[in-house]
């Protein structure tokens, strides 16, 4: 076990950590020349092209080091991104440390600190590496200042590396084998394997990613799954050296994959403890929580031809996708669709994106929404994530809504436009503190509801980009909530309701005409679009009819061209909603989710 | 059902800014082979079978060809194709072109409807247009026009002109009645790419006039015509009584078969609808060489099929024969579009009676709009 070392990289997004994966890997020759690709542990497309890690991964590397010895490396590549804070953490459960990445020229970025918290929540070893360090931007001495003075970190032992260049690998390489400790474990205890993550294989099942603490995993073992309850038998176990390779056992310390009949990747929790069903472990490993939902948004085809066809996608989704939750739902302007929950913004544009790409569904999404707690007069509490079901305003007593505690980092230059960022969105106990030399932390209690609604975006543009963002939730609080209708000629597009503070309704509704008054085509009445709370209109646009839409000439030479241009206009109505009489644009329901300044 | 035969003549003297034909400035050797070619076209055609009541010569500038050329084109169709003894022949013509002699010629010629490209009887507007008369030239042929005794005396007028203001435009349909034209064509102005108009549109220099002014023209056209006695029978075309109305666009309107002879020209025969080649030297060498100078062709479904008849039809004051659609294609508009007529008839755009879906002129001015909305079934 003295030859083993687990380990993840932990960096904010895009300072180089699939970069640096793929160069250990390259150098331990773990892969063939021709067989190399970038980003290699990101399986998926949009992984790829979008430069993130939705999934957690794991390479066995063989690597001999400068001693001469040899070791088993188990790199374990983890999500970034704060929606998958939940696989990040159990990943960094099964490591004994972590290289912390920081790109020469950004410095320590919020993500950084908020996954260096992790890892020490964890009690990982961790190895500051500055990477990035050939650009021309590169300012090794402002990065060091910056991992002692905001991260606490002894600096003189950063290992400088390009990944990109190839620079310093082996340094990295050498840290990680006499800097991190081996794993500890006794392979004859009783078994405790840690479940970090599972991908769908669909011949094999779920295929569980795991790492063993205690004992020892083989092939025919009865093993129950500690929170779930669950039992099963284990059929194969291996490492995983980017295909897997089959092993005898996985013992105290190794990182590998179990099959064991697993049907669906829903069927068990990330986090949860195996163990033998003969021999049971006294104790799970510690830190188990389902993943839980905070975002949620219902998904509706274009045609309702289409809806079969989601079902079944969502279904395969699921099987690979174990934080997405969906429920039948439907809307009198849009028909059939689903109630899905989301980790957050950026898993629900995965799921999307996935949803178009992989499965070619065309959609429309509403509003996304957060969970709200509603205490009724009587005293009994319901939870309400859909416009649709939010009550009778009089039969309300108290609505509470989730808050999160945001941390932005950025130069001091953008305080005074992010702290005002922040108190528009319902920002409280705003504080902030200096960092190293021009940076500053600002630390606000925020409605998650007001983050959702482009935060984000809004953050890079008032800091041009040099703002970092990261969250953690905090409780429920109490709010002022309505419900905020959009009528169209009268009619409301249940899909376009939502709930909103009263003190943002007026503006949302007047964003939502304006926006619909834009991408709604001009037809051949008078249309008007109207925000309302209950029967109190509070937004109003119009779209004036148009009277003329007629050739001038259709003889004999134009009939046919003008037939097919006429038969592609059909085809395109078809991808419209009818609300009434009034045919409104799938662009229209994307395009009321836009902000102001994009 | 007798078909109607369109020759299309590409010849012109020059070319109009905004005019999106075939056409060509080709001398005098191409217009004999031309001349020539149609006959052979014509003999090619023959197997098609169709039986002509209309013969109608458009370009181009068909006047642009000499009236022997003209009465050899006429001579091959009329001995090649079925084309019966009572056909009415209608003929183009631009004002230049008209003189005591060419007149008389026509009348020879049996030519029954003249078509006169006068499109304003305001020098500015021709100038902008780049026609090569003069108000007063349009004036006089047309006075020849009406002295020569056709049948029927059509102008074309071009609307909607960047700085036109709806009085003047008034002023032109007065005069055009004054001069007691029997029919009238009237065409907003259109600007298609790939003319010199639409250049100067890309550029930003000229551009359509916006919706609602566009819309005020249109409407203001039909009722100024109306009060001076023209019933709009169609989105651009208006004539004094029924029978000058042009017989042979009706064709097109009411899915009536037609052969197309000369470059471009289309046909609809069947549920075949087929076009020649564009360009005159691709046309000419394929029948040349003796065969039909085909460009393309389609085999139409009953459903696309119902699609034209409702485009078309919705076109035209008398509208669409409900009968007739659902005989022909199979297509029960009203059961298959209820709540959408309904609508239509209360918003004042059609209305529903005796067998037939008409548009009302404000209808009409929305023609596309109500074939976009209506459902014909499966694959429309």
């Amino acid at each position: 076990m003295d030859n083993v070392r687990t380990f993840c990289i932990i960096a904010h997004i895009d300072h180089g950590k699939s970069t640096l994966a793929d160069r250990l890997i390259q150098h331990c020759g773990a892969v063939e020349a021709r067989d190399f690709r970038d980003q290699i542990l990101d399986s998926m497309d949009i992984e790829r092209e979008r430069g993130i890690t939705i999934k957690s991964n794991s390479v066995t590397l063989d690597y001999v080091a400068r001693d001469g010895r040899s070791y088993h490396l188990n790199l374990i590549d983890t999500p970034g991104h704060v929606d998958f804070s939940h696989e990040v953490r159990r990943s960094l459960m099964s490591c004994e440390g972590a290289l912390l990445l920081v790109d020469a020229s950004q410095g320590v970025e919020a993500q950084t600190v908020a996954n260096l918290y992790l890892a020490l929540e964890y009690d990982l070893e961790i190895v500051p590496v500055i990477n990035k360090i050939d650009l021309p931007a590169a300012d090794v001495e402002r990065v060091r200042t910056e991992i002692e003075e905001d991260l606490g970190l002894d600096s003189d032992g950063a290992v400088l590396c390009s990944a990109k260049e190839g620079i310093g690998i082996e340094d990295v390489l050498e840290s990680v084998v006499h800097r991190l400790p081996p794993p500890t474990g006794d392979p004859a205890a009783p078994l405790k394997a840690l479940i970090f993550d599972a991908e769908y294989d669909p011949y094999r099942g779920a295929v569980l990613l795991v790492r063993v603490m205690e004992g020892t995993l083989r092939p025919g073992q009865e093993v129950l799954l500690m929170h779930t309850d669950a039992h099963y038998q284990v059929e194969e176990v291996g490492l995983l050296q980017l295909r897997r390779v089959r092993t005898a056992e996985l013992a105290a310390g190794a990182v590998g994959y179990v099959i064991a009949g697993v049907k669906a990747v829903s069927d068990i929790d990330v986090g949860d403890t195996i163990t033998e069903a003969e021999r049971p472990a006294g104790e799970p490993v510690p830190g188990y929580r389902p993943a839980k939902p905070v975002v949620f948004s219902s998904i509706y085809p274009m045609s309702n031809e289409e809806y079969p066809e989601l079902a079944k996608a969502l279904e395969k989704l699921k099987l690979n996708d174990a934080a997405l939750t969906y429920d039948k739902d439907s809307s009198a302007a849009l028909g059939f669709g689903f109630r899905c929950g989301f980790l957050g913004l950026l898993h629900l544009e995965i799921v999307q994106e996935r949803l178009r790409r992989e499965y070619d569904l065309s959609l429309i999404l509403s509003a996304p929404s957060v969970r709200y707690r509603v205490t009724f007069a009587d005293g009994s509490v319901r939870w309400i994530d859909n416009p649709s079901e939010f009550p009778e305003p009089g039969s309300i007593e108290r609505t509470e809504e989730p808050f999160i505690k945001a941390s932005v980092m950025m130069p001091e230059r953008y305080l005074g436009q992010v702290m005002e960022l922040c108190r528009e969105r319902r920002g409280a106990q705003t504080n902030f503190h200096y960092l190293a030399v021009g940076r500053v932390e600002l630390i606000s209690e925020m409605p998650l509801a007001d983050v959702l609604f482009d935060f984000n975006d809004r953050l890079k543009s008032v800091t041009q980009g040099y703002g970092s963002f990261d969250y953690e939730m905090l409780d429920y609080r109490d709010t002022d909530l309505v419900k905020v209708d959009i009528l169209v000629n009268g009619e409301p597009v249940d899909a376009l309701a939502q709930l909103v503070h009263r003190d943002k309704a007026r503006p949302r509704a007047l964003h939502y005409c304006e926006r619909l008054a834009e991408t709604i085509p001009r037809q051949q009445f008078k249309i008007a679009i109207q925000g309302a709370i209950g029967g109190q209109v509070i937004a109003r646009t119009t779209i004036n009819a148009f009277r003329k839409d007629v050739t001038a000439k259709c003889y004999g030479g134009d009939i046919t061209r003008k037939r097919k241009l006429l038969e592609k206009q059909k085809k395109g109505k078809k991808r419209m909603k009818m609300v009434g009489s009034v045919e409104i644009p799938q662009s229209a329901f994307v395009a009321v989710l836009k902000t102001d300044k994009d | 059902m007798s078909a109607g035969l369109y020759i299309h003549v590409p010849f012109c003297a020059s070319v109009c800014p905004y005019c999106d034909f075939a056409v060509t400035l080709a001398g005098e050797e191409r217009r004999q082979a031309y001349v020539a070619g149609i006959g052979r076209e014509a003999a090619l055609a023959a197997a098609d079978g169709l039986k002509f009541d209309t013969v109608y010569l458009g370009g181009g500038t068909p006047s642009a060809l000499a009236a022997d050329q003209l009465g050899e084109i006429l001579g091959a169709v009329r001995g090649r194709l079925q084309v019966g003894e009572d056909t009415w022949t209608f003929l183009e013509i631009n004002p230049e072109d008209v003189s005591a002699a060419s007149v008389s010629a026509w009348r020879e010629l049996e030519v029954r409807t003249v078509s006169l490209g006068v499109q304003s009887f305001d020098d500015a507007a021709l100038g902008f247009l780049g026609r090569r008369h003069t108000a007063d030239d349009a004036r006089r042929a047309l006075d020849r026009l009406r002295e020569g005794g056709f049948a029927t005396v059509s102008l074309d007028l071009i609307y909607g002109l960047p700085g036109q203001s709806a009085d003047g435009w008034c002023r032109q349909l007065e005069e055009a009645a004054a001069r007691s034209a029997d029919h009238l064509s009237c065409y907003q102005l259109t600007i298609h790419s790939g003319t010199v108009f639409g250049r100067r549109q890309a550029r930003g220099s000229l551009g359509e006039a916006v919706e609602p002014v566009q819309a005020e023209l249109f409407l203001l056209t039909h009722r100024v015509l109306a009060e001076l006695g023209y019933e709009g029978y169609e989105v651009s075309n208006f004539a004094t009584a029924p029978r000058h109305r042009s017989r042979h666009n009706l064709k097109y309107w009411s899915h009536e078969p037609y052969l197309g002879l000369g470059p471009s020209a289309h046909s609809f025969v069947g549920r075949r609808r087929f076009w020649n080649q564009r360009r005159l030297r691709a046309w000419q060498r394929a029948v040349d060489a003796g065969c039909r100078p085909l460009e393309g062709s389609e085999e139409l479904g009953d459903a696309e099929l119902a699609l034209e008849a409702i485009m078309l039809g919705l076109r035209t004051a008398d509208g669409v024969d409900l009968g007739s659609l659902r005989s022909r294609y199979g297509v029960d508009l009203v059961e298959l579009n209820r709540r959408a007529i309904e609508r239509f008839c209360d918003g004042g755009h059609l209305v529903l009676d005796s067998g037939r879906l008409r548009p009302t002129v404000s209808g009409m001015a929305i023609a596309d709009t109500l074939a976009r909305e209506l459902e014909v079934g499966a694959s429309g």
